[in-house]
């Protein structure tokens, strides 16, 4: 549905993005991950139709068009990292004016409204709206028409948790629907809640592609159990080691990091040795430490 | 698709809506209207009489002061409106439109709107005219008011070609546009008298032709005062084109084409760029 071909974007002399080769498939939610500047925005923009790619070419839809045509944007909504209108319009203008542009029906806009809680001050200015509010009419504004493909920029970024409430709702049922999202986010939460795929960015190349079920392995291989045990019997942890080989003793707990599946044969080789468990608890693995993990290893 | 609903039309009417809203639209019809008023007054006032001048007299005298306002009310108003914040421009440069139809229909919304702040300024004071001083010359007023609308129609493209470079910020264009207005409506004018006093007759009139027909300001000035004054203008610059093209038909027709020229070259060269511009 999405597809970029070595694409590059080169500002001035700065590299935004390096000959990124990637495809997002129809139906997919992906989240693209990165530190500032590593070029999200610029994919994302690229995608849009907005910006020309230096190298490479980015393709929409199906069939693929190149993304700077209109006939490609048919299929896409974009939302951007600033979102912005005209102050001088009201809320209800500004949803009237894209509906006609994209020949939605009419009766979209009392519904993205309604989405938007946007019904009591849809008569009002822009100029008079919140920066959530503002942000709320934008997301409204991508809702308008039924396409394809979704494409936010830190779409979470200025939501009130009812707004952030309604947005993961709306980009659940897109989902379900087959439609395909593309999103920006440093919400991690956005990542772990809404994405089947994440892409990871560092200085404007590609690091990792992980599925939601990579990230699962990946988070879980960084879980954590730590056990006090009622006395400590010699040779136990050697015996551990031989299950879980990083497993060691941090003064009267012994922590055994490794994945959730090895943690009941741990336990098996404790109880096995006669010991009592006084206490138990185990993590899972964390995102942000994951992600703080990836980016260090590109980027030392 | 009814032609209503193309997109030109939902952009220019768009862009309509908001220069009719915006306040430096308000004040441009207000203080257009207020110097129209004070110019047809103040002809009499000089010459130590009273009352106002006819519609003839206020066009010749108000030539000069469309062109000195005009130009830079469309410059900075085209400015303004097309270098709009940047989350605005994302959004609505990414709707399935061509870049072309965007940029047409906006400037052609922004046309209207300064076009009816023209015919509001002029009219109200073209009103009060006709009340005190009869319709006499009122053929000269409309040219005057056709004239306004070209070189508005000519300096919103100029304007489009500063704003439709994507990256270039708001106040870098308007700056630009100023000195684009400086240059063309003073400081050439200055530079290509100084130049023709320095030359002899045949080619300072050259010089004068050429002038008139390259810098678009001139041109529509001249466009005014022929279309007004006839074969009788005077103005050095008219009197050298009107040798130079032996009659009002010729002058008429290069001047015509001049003014095409500058408003299609700068409207080709905004397509050019905002289709090129990263958003």
């Amino acid at each position: 549905m999405i597809s970029f071909e070595d694409f590059g974007k080169t500002y001035g002399r700065r590299a935004a993005v390096r000959s990124l080769t990637c495809s997002v498939l129809a139906g997919e939610a992906v989240a693209l991950l990165g530190p500032n500047g590593s070029g999200k925005t610029t994919t994302l923009k690229a995608a849009a139709g907005l910006i020309r790619p230096t190298s490479g070419r980015v393709r929409i839809g199906d069939p693929p068009r190149d993304a700077r045509l209109p006939a490609a944007r048919r299929a896409i909504s974009y939302l951007p990292q600033k979102v912005a209108f005209p102050d001088a319009l009201t809320g209800r203008e500004v949803l009237e004016f894209y509906r006609a542009l994209r020949g939605a029906a009419a009766e979209r806009v009392p519904e993205v409204l309604k989405f938007a809680s946007l019904n009591g001050s849809s008569s009002r200015g822009v100029a008079s709206y919140s920066g959530g509010m503002v942000q709320r009419l934008g997301l409204a504004v991508a809702l308008l028409p039924d396409a394809p493909v979704l494409m936010l920029d830190e779409p979470t970024a200025a939501l009130d948790p009812d707004g952030l409430c309604a947005f993961y709702g709306l980009v659940e049922k897109r989902r379900a629907e087959g439609h395909t999202v593309l999103f920006t986010s440093h919400q991690l939460g956005d990542v772990e809640r809404l994405a089947d795929r994440l892409l990871l960015l560092v200085e404007g190349r590609l690091v990792a592609s992980l599925t939601q079920a990579e990230l699962g392995q990946r988070l879980a291989e960084r879980g954590v159990m730590r056990l006090r045990l009622d006395r400590d019997v010699p040779g136990l942890l050697g015996k551990i080691r031989q299950v879980a080989p990083t497993a060691t003793r941090a003064g009267e707990e012994l922590v055994v990091p490794g994945p959730a599946k090895d943690r009941p044969r741990v336990l098996d080789i404790v109880r096995a040795n006669g010991v009592g468990i006084v206490n138990l608890v185990a993590s899972e693995g964390r995102l942000d430490v994951l992600y703080r993990e990836l980016v260090a290893e590109d980027h030392p | 698709m009814t032609l209503g609903s193309s997109p030109v039309a939902l952009c220019a009417r768009q862009e309509l809506v908001l220069a009719a809203r915006s306040r430096w639209t308000q004040i441009f019809a207000a203080v257009f209207g207020a110097l129209a008023l004070a110019v047809a007054a103040s002809g009499y006032v000089l010459s130590g009489g009273g009352g106002l001048e006819d519609y003839a007299r206020t066009a010749t005298s108000l030539a000069s002061l469309v062109i000195l306002l005009v130009p830079v009310t469309a410059l900075v108003i085209g400015i303004l409106a097309l270098s709009s914040d940047r989350g605005a421009t994302e959004i609505l440069f990414s709707q399935p439109v061509s870049r072309r139809a965007i940029l047409f229909g906006r400037l052609l919304g922004l046309f209207v709107a300064l076009a009816a702040a023209q015919a509001i300024g002029l009219g109200g004071a073209g009103l009060v005219i006709f009340w005190r001083a009869g319709s006499s010359g009122l053929s000269a007023y409309a040219i005057l008011f056709a004239g306004s609308l070209v070189a508005t129609a000519i300096f919103l493209a100029i304007a489009a070609v500063l704003a439709s470079g994507g990256a270039v910020r708001r106040a870098r264009a308007l700056a630009i546009a100023l000195i684009v207005w400086f240059g063309t409506v003073i400081l050439f004018d200055v530079a290509v008298l100084a130049g023709a006093t320095l030359l002899r007759s045949g080619p300072a009139s050259r010089l004068l032709v050429t002038a008139v027909l390259v810098n678009p300001a001139d041109a529509v000035r001249t466009a005014i005062l022929l279309g007004i004054q006839g074969p009788t203008a005077f103005g050095s610059a008219s009197l050298a084109l009107l040798r130079f093209t032996r009659g009002p038909v010729g002058a008429g027709l290069l001047l015509g084409a001049s003014t095409l020229f500058w408003i299609l070259v700068p409207l080709a060269l905004a397509v050019r760029r905002i289709e090129r511009a990263d958003l």
